[in-house]
């Protein structure tokens, strides 16, 4: 490495008669800096004046070759100080505020003089010399300064309080000077020095004294005075041969929702959690102090009170749980609410009869039942969302929805997940509504079902209401009306069917509760009141009955006759309300139920559910969706090669998500089949969306990827699906073929023709920057949607995923929406406005991710000339391919050497030079070691670790070394330790 | 008190490649009559036989034993993937020692299949499942054979955690074939270079394909008697069981997201303990050692196991020759499964029977100066594992 010279620069340093000041000082000089000696000369007490000791430092450099002249006046004369150097030396580059004195005593003891004089010599002297030099400085777009603080002032000591506070003064100070001066080239840096000097020499003991002499202090000074020096806003440690850069670290603390009191009891009972440092950031700019908050006040709290905290309690799911039913089952549910009175009735026999000649139909509302009963044992078993804190004798239930998405079958293996849906505040109660769906065994949805659970005396905490779910009662005789008496032994029947509450069962439970003999489960009467429904309503067809609702307003005792009045609505749903015909009370209101107009298919074939998008899309692929479209040139393939099948042996079934299908791929029997649904048992099940799917099947994704990613799951056999490999055989012409001219793929990166908005040529500009600025897509990471009026457009920059874009057009996964008129976006993008000002004005409107709105400085990036030769080659008409970005492994390999510039010894770390191996991609291989980075082997890398351009990415974001090596995606050679550092290269990319 | 139980009789066939053998009948009888001749009994003195085969139809054992009697006795079959075999030698020990028999015949064979091991029922519940799962938490799955996945996943965590060289597993397989070399009943008995093993297609990280034991077809025997039994047929000083032990898994294998942990370490671990309380003697007191190595990288977590040496010294141990004639234990003389070759069923008691043999002091050229005491390991996943000790005073 070549010698760092300061030939041509002048520098100050203060307080350089005597220890770390002089020893800066010669320092400085030795190397062609000119240097100006302050000093006066006084005790480091802070009394006398003397021009000795600066007058002996200048000798020592002149006699060294050097150039220097003294000066001696007192750092609070800073203009002085900084006149002595430019009439010397014509210029000022360098300034290092050291001077100081002590005047140490315990704060019992210390008077305002000793506070006063420490805060005139530190941050005053400070002050006055620095304001002199700052201008200078700036006008010539370069200045140094380094400012001096100390441990006591970053840690305390005792009997130093006044110095404390004047150390660490300087430290926000010159934390505000780097940002200041930044721009101007002009650049600020703090030392915090342990070295026997005159200050130190009254305290410390004297073999430590000689190991602390400031000949090891001033080489960092000296490097950060220096103009290859970048660093600037870092506080150092420095002395006895050590030297380090201190951060903030701060824990994650806790995060109360905001627009709710914070109780102090509260803050004593996350107090472990404020303080516990075991996950932690490091801030290091007052944005990313602010991260926290904005993060926090984007989740406003939805309120609560000492009963429910519906923070915590909203959304919560429960886990999982499984059961089936067999037509047993079925029938048992069917006679519980009244079905089969009459056994001549065929329509109603097929409730309960499995050897039915229509086959055996359930009713739709046994889900309710089930799905019911599901939670009720979970609660049983403790299974208790978070944040409900009120007894069970606080609830009733207030309503049950029932939907089915199919019609059942009569036997069934369910899994069903709960969540929190909705809470509302009813006032003096509450609701709360857990939604319940219930899925078959193929995965697809059978049933949903909410539960509305009223919550007495827990509102009141000024919550939303929720809908209102009144259902009004049309002014007219009902249009049919069903008679029907329940049995005296009603609810034991029906209790077989998963209620077991002794409330129904048991005469001196239920007198406990005030009732004079059991009652029936409310759940019973709806299901009483739906078959009444499907048989006026229906054909007696339970298959017909696509959803049902109704609030519970009144017990029903076994033995009363169920009355059950109804009114068809034009749109073919039912009003109803069912009474307890003896006491003429009204036992279920506000009731709908709907019915389809012709019985759906059971199963669900895929081709019959319709993507999410518009459905009139299909119409260009002639009516195949491209996951059918491959799975039916898998089938042509396997017709084609039966010995794959052969070999494989196995029977996978996919399912698919958004939009979702199921198939079944038989690699076992004969020559292989494919077909939708669920075919026969499967080894081996595959669950991934539609998209991946689609990558996989053409080629793009590798099955093993997208299963790491967990963007595959698989369960059963998991050997069998290492036989995927079949998949790569098939040709992905056949696929393309299959999907015809319709495939609506889409060219991401591709520049749109320009539109009638101004904005659009920005917009332009915005995507030539991209695709030559691929970099940006690891280190922003969003996608925006730009919403413009005045006039109205509307853009997408894309730089999340990869290759990035940017051009009109709407998404409605964007990350963050800003809304804003388009003069202002134009006003943005050339600079003339910033995006925060134009947000504190409110002329712009953001939702979404906030922070995400934050990233947009790169917008500031982009050269306003290649903007417009992208423009213009945009208009010109001409096809232009876009400039193919550096490789990820390139830009990985940049970023390293970028950190090792900006942080020298930080590939230290490492604890050894290691190369890196790209084993695809460009197949490029370079060295890093503790200098930097360089092309090839390297004699001294002891280890080699090889490895893919995605790994070697996925290490430059968040990868640990340690779980690619064990996945086998990072193979290392010769010196296994360096490796282990690898997850160093961590936050390399955003 | 236990009763001592004598291994007066063993026996093995020649190891051959999948089909290159006789059929499992062949080898079996071959194996039992051998070890019959060597204890000097006759069939009609077995009370009872235990017959160890993975792979076959139920009764597979009656087929072979019938080729040498029809007496009637009961016959075993037992099943225990890699550890079959000696998981018979523990059955049968067993009963002897317990009191129940006073002569048995153990017998293990294998009739395999080229290439790696796979599933042969996959309409049901892998018996690994378990095991395949702490896999995918800790490596993911890839297209390598399974077990080649496993015991290379273990050996990689055990590399990560002790910068263990490349040389060092490839080096095993190099003894191991030294070893062979002088074994007539080996698979293998050509010598390789560690540049050879290195050198050799990678199954997986950092197993080679020379590092990975073969597929193969053979049968092993022996007849385990009563100290009384012995007396009446006037044996005298015959090797017996010092201390036998078996453990299975425990929670370790499925809940530290250990490679390590999942292929038996602890069964391994235990097992040893276990053999060295029973016996009262210790690694100090062994001189040869038979331990299962299916893949280099578990005989070097099987030297650590077992206490041969200790945690993280195996390179050491390794390259210090500690494993081989002149070194502190000589293992796997036989050239172990990576060279004998490793027929699942036959496995525990070709080990069982390299051990007599060189208790005896009659292993030839393979001969161990001075055995008195020695130590057996056979590890299957699943799992099992059992530990036995040998003596011979």
């Amino acid at each position: 490495m070549s010698e760092l010279r300061y030939d041509g620069r002048v520098a100050i340093v203060t307080g350089a008669g005597n220890g770390l000041g002089r020893s800066h000082a010669l320092l400085l000089a030795s190397r062609g800096c000119k240097v100006v000696v302050n000093d006066l000369g006084g005790a480091h007490t802070g009394g006398g004046k003397s021009s000795e000791a600066a007058d002996r430092v200048v000798s020592e450099i002149k006699a060294a070759g050097g150039e220097a002249v003294a000066n001696y006046d007192s750092v609070e004369d800073g203009v002085a100080i900084v006149k002595s150097a430019t009439d010397a030396f014509g210029r000022l580059d360098i300034v290092i505020n050291n001077a100081g004195i002590l005047r140490d005593t315990s704060f019992q003891k210390m008077s305002e003089q000793d506070w006063d004089l420490i805060y005139r010599v530190h941050v005053l002297g400070a002050y006055r010399v620095t304001a002199a030099a700052w201008n200078l400085m700036r006008d010539q777009g370069y200045g140094r300064l380094i400012f001096t603080a100390s441990a006591a002032g970053i840690y305390g000591n005792f009997g130093q309080a006044n110095y404390a506070m004047a150390k660490l003064g300087l430290v926000g100070f010159a934390n505000t000077l780097a940002i200041e001066g930044k721009k101007k080239n002009v650049l600020v840096n703090t030392i915090a020095p342990i070295a026997g000097s005159r200050m130190t020499e009254t305290v410390l003991p004297k073999e430590l004294l000689d190991a602390l002499e400031p000949g090891y202090v001033s080489p960092l000074v000296a490097f950060l005075a220096h103009e290859s020096c970048e660093e600037t806003g870092s506080l150092f440690e420095v002395g006895g041969g050590v030297m380090n850069k201190l951060r903030w670290e701060r824990t994650v603390g806790k995060s109360f929702p905001v627009g709710r009191p914070i109780a102090i009891e509260q803050v004593k009972s996350s107090f472990a959690k404020i303080t516990d440092f075991s996950k932690s950031t490091h801030p290091t700019t007052i944005q990313d102090s602010l991260t926290a908050v904005l993060d926090n006040v984007q989740k406003p709290s939805k309120g609560g009170n000492e009963f429910i905290d519906v923070d915590q309690a909203l959304g919560f799911e429960f886990p999982k749980v499984r059961s089936s039913y067999d037509s047993r089952d079925v029938a048992l549910y069917a006679l519980g609410v009244g079905a089969g009175r009459d056994p001549m009735d065929a329509s109603e026999l097929a409730q309960v009869y499995e050897a039915a000649s229509e086959g055996m139909r359930p009713l739709p509302t046994m889900t309710a039942a089930i799905a019911v009963g599901q939670i009720m044992k979970a609660a049983m078993e403790g299974v208790q969302a978070p944040g409900m804190n009120y007894g069970l004798d606080r609830i009733l239930h207030g309503e049950q929805y029932t939907k089915v998405i199919r019609p059942l079958p009569p036997e069934a293996k369910l899994e069903h997940r709960a969540k929190i849906k909705d809470i509302w505040d009813k006032g003096k109660g509450a609701v709360v509504v857990t939604e319940i769906k219930t899925y078959d065994d193929s995965g697809s949805l059978l049933a949903i079902n909410e539960v509305n659970t009223f919550v007495r005396g827990a509102g009141g905490w000024g919550g939303e209401r929720g809908p209102n779910t009144d259902i009004a009662i049309p002014e007219r005789a009902p249009d049919f009306v069903v008679e029907e008496k329940t049995d005296e032994g009603q609810a034991l029947l029906y209790r077989l069917s998963g209620d077991i509450n002794p409330l129904h069962a048991d005469p001196g439970f239920a007198a406990a509760f005030g009732f004079n003999r059991p009652i029936l489960h409310g759940l019973c009467t709806f299901g009483f009141a739906a078959r009444h429904v499907v048989k006026a309503a229906a054909n007696n067809d339970p298959r017909l009955l696509s959803s049902i609702r109704a609030r519970f307003a009144d017990p029903v005792i076994p033995g009363e006759t169920l009355v059950t009045e109804g009114w068809r609505r034009d749109d073919g749903s039912v009003v109803f309300r069912c009474k307890a015909k003896e006491r003429d009370k009204v036992v279920l209101t506000n009731a709908v139920a709907e019915l389809h107009k012709e019985v759906p298919k059971a199963s669900v074939a895929p081709s019959e559910s319709k993507p999410a998008t518009s459905p009139g899309a299909s119409k260009s692929t002639e009516g195949m969706r491209p996951t059918e479209a491959v799975f039916s040139a898998m089938g042509e393939f396997l017709a084609e090669n039966p010995a794959i099948a052969k070999g494989v042996g196995k029977v996978y079934l996919f399912k698919i998500t958004g939009p979702d299908s199921v198939w079944t791929v038989d690699l076992k029997n004969g020559a292989g089949s494919v077909s939708a649904g669920v075919k026969g048992a499967a080894d081996c099940t595959l669950e991934l969306t539609d998209t991946d799917w689609m990558a996989m099947a053409s080629g793009a994704a590798d099955p093993m990827k997208l299963y790491l990613s967990k963007q595959l799951k698989i369960s059963g056999d998991l050997m069998a699906s290492q036989k995927l490999d079949f998949l790569k055989k098939i040709d992905p012409e056949k696929v393309k073929a299959k999907l015809g001219d319709g495939n609506p793929a889409t060219s991401p990166g591709a520049t749109q023709s320009a539109p009638e908005s101004p904005a659009g040529d920005v917009f332009i500009g915005i995507a030539d920057w991209i695709a030559k600025n691929p970099e940006a897509i690891g280190r922003v990471g969003k996608k925006f949607l730009f919403v413009l009026t005045d006039p109205s457009a509307s853009f997408v920059i894309d730089v999340k995923n990869a290759p990035g874009s940017a051009g009109p057009g709407a998404a409605s996964d964007a990350d963050c929406t800003l809304t804003l008129a388009t003069e202002d976006f134009m006003a943005m993008t050339s600079g003339k406005a910033d995006p925060q000002q134009l947000y504190f004005g409110k002329k712009l409107a953001i939702t979404g991710d906030l922070m995400a709105s934050q990233k947009l400085s790169f917008l500031k990036k982009i050269d306003p000339e290649q903007a417009r030769a992208a423009v213009a080659r945009a208009k010109g008409g001409a096809v232009t391919e876009s400039a193919k970005g550096p490789s990820k492994s390139a830009q990985v390999r940049a970023a390293i050497a970028a950190k090792i510039t900006a942080h020298p010894g930080w590939s230290a770390e490492l604890g050894g030079a290691v190369t890196f191996a790209l084993s695809d991609g460009d197949k490029s291989v370079f060295t890093v070691d503790d200098k930097g980075v360089s092309e090839g082997r390297a004699e001294h890398a002891k280890t080699t670790v090889t490895l893919g351009e995605d790994a070697l990415w996925a290490l430059a974001k968040d990868a640990k070394s340690a779980a690619l090596y064990q996945h086998g995606e990072l193979r290392v050679d010769g010196l296994v330790g360096p490796a282990h550092k690898l997850s160093l290269l961590n936050g390399l990319l955003a | 008190m236990a009763r001592r139980v004598n291994v007066i009789g063993v026996g093995m066939t020649k190891f051959a490649k999948p089909g290159a053998s006789d059929d499992y009948h062949v080898m079996a009888s071959q194996a039992a009559r051998a070890a019959l001749a060597d204890a000097g009994v006759d069939y009609r003195d077995i009370e009872q036989a235990y017959v160890g085969y993975v792979y076959g139809d139920s009764t597979c054992g009656q087929r072979a034993v019938y080729e040498v009697g029809l007496t009637g006795i009961p016959v075993f079959n037992v099943n225990n993937n890699c550890s079959t075999g000696s998981t018979a030698l523990f059955l049968a020990r067993q009963a002897i020692e317990g009191g129940l028999a006073e002569c048995v015949l153990v017998v293990g064979f294998e009739k395999m299949e080229k290439g790696a091991l796979g599933l042969k029922y996959t309409d049901r519940v892998n018996p690994l499942e378990q095991h395949v799962d702490v896999m995918n938490k800790a490596q993911g799955v890839n297209g390598a054979p399974f077990a080649a996945q496993m015991f290379g996943g273990a050996g990689r965590e055990y590399r990560w955690r002790h910068g263990t060289r490349r040389e060092t597993f490839a080096k095993i397989s190099e003894k191991a074939r030294k070893h062979a070399a002088n074994n007539p009943y080996a698979l293998f008995n050509t010598q390789l270079s560690v540049e050879e093993i290195l050198a050799s297609d990678e199954v997986f990280d950092p197993l080679t394909r020379y590092q990975c034991c073969p597929p193969t077809c053979g049968g092993a025997a022996a007849v385990l008697c009563s100290e009384e039994f012995a007396k009446r047929k006037g044996i005298t000083n015959a090797v017996y069981i010092a201390a036998q032990s078996m453990t299975t898994d425990y929670a370790s294998s499925f809940n530290e997201d250990s490679m390590i942990k999942m292929v038996g370490y602890d069964m391994s671990a235990q097992a040893a303990k276990q053999v060295y309380e029973k016996s009262g003697l210790g690694p100090s007191d062994v001189q040869v050692v038979e331990l299962h190595d299916c893949f280099t990288a578990n005989e070097l977590l099987t030297y650590e196991a077992l206490g041969l040496c200790k945690e993280g010294e195996a390179e050491k141990f390794i390259w210090d020759g500690d494993n081989t004639y002149g070194g502190r234990f000589v293992t796997n003389p036989s050239g172990g499964l990576l060279s004998k070759g490793h027929p699942l069923g036959a496995t525990g008691l070709a080990q069982c029977t390299e051990l007599v043999w060189q208790l005896r002091g009659t292993a030839d050229k393979r001969q161990v100066a001075g055995a008195r005491v020695a130590l057996q390991h056979n590890l299957g996943l699943g799992g099992a594992c059992v530990v036995t000790m040998y003596r011979r005073d």
